[in-house]
């Protein structure tokens, strides 16, 4: 499989939040406005990247040849949050008008399994370097437009007349199905 | 041998996630930043008792 390739399916066709499942809670939580919605997806971006090519180093370079390979969930966890707090250290000296954007939702990326998935995936699949570092950034920019256009059709939503029974979370997990719906029409592209 | 190197492994990444978590903490918010709070209109739960609060304060 070449790099766009993968890229593509990891983007558009294997989308982690409409094939996995994953990464729902700031999908639903993050989604009713645009401007915090790409503010999160930048971060996840940023963190997915980092903390993959860090734990793909750290697995290849320091578990594997110790034969330590059965530790890789619980070190990856503590690299993922650890990468968490070190990115909004660099953030706040370095650009504060980016943490002013991200600030807040730097935290919650911690709790996000999506983080974890990707790490563990990229070893799963035996991927090198480069291939990690580019299914990554295909996986976050897979996240980052789900949320933009999820953000996007609930800003239009709320001047609507939806059902009592159907407002906030209910609709937006209908709308999510019927995305889940469309984009699995795209599964014989690659 | 290889389970005190394990050990190791850990306890040098639980050491790095406290000084970093320290560190964050002692580091200084950027002009503009103290008082940044998430945006309850942004949140989809709506039974939250922080929005409750807001809205009543409000």
């Amino acid at each position: 499989m070449n790099l766009f390739t993968m890229f593509i399916s990891a983007m558009l066709i294997n989308n982690i939040i409409l094939t996995k499942f994953l990464g729902l809670c700031p999908f639903m939580g993050v989604s009713t406005k645009v401007g915090p919605a790409l503010g999160m997806g930048a971060a996840v971006l940023f963190v997915i990247t980092g903390a993959s090519i860090f734990s793909w180093l750290l697995y290849t370079y320091v578990l594997v040849p110790m034969g330590l390979e059965y530790m890789e969930l619980i070190c990856f966890i503590l690299l993922i949050a650890a990468f968490v707090q070190f990115t909004e250290m660099f953030i706040k000296k370095k650009s504060p008008k980016l943490y002013q954007q991200l600030g807040i939702y730097l935290p919650l990326i911690t709790t996000n399994c999506a983080v974890l998935y990707v790490a563990q995936d990229n070893i799963t699949q035996g991927y090198n370097l480069i291939e990690t570092i580019v299914n990554s950034i295909g996986v976050s920019a897979g996240f980052m437009l789900m949320l933009f256009i999820f953000s996007t059709i609930r800003e239009r939503l709320r001047g609507n007349d939806v059902p009592k029974a159907f407002q906030g979370n209910p609709i937006a997990f209908i709308i999510a199905a019927i995305m889940a719906v469309a984009f699995s029409s795209l599964a014989g592209l690659v | 041998m290889q389970s005190i190197i394990g050990v190791l492994i850990l306890l040098a990444l639980f050491i790095a996630n406290v000084y970093l978590y320290r560190a964050n903490k002692n580091t200084p918010l950027p002009e503009g930043c103290e008082n940044l709070k998430p945006d309850c209109a942004a949140c989809g739960i709506a039974h939250c008792a922080i929005r409750d609060q807001k809205g009543s304060e409000g």
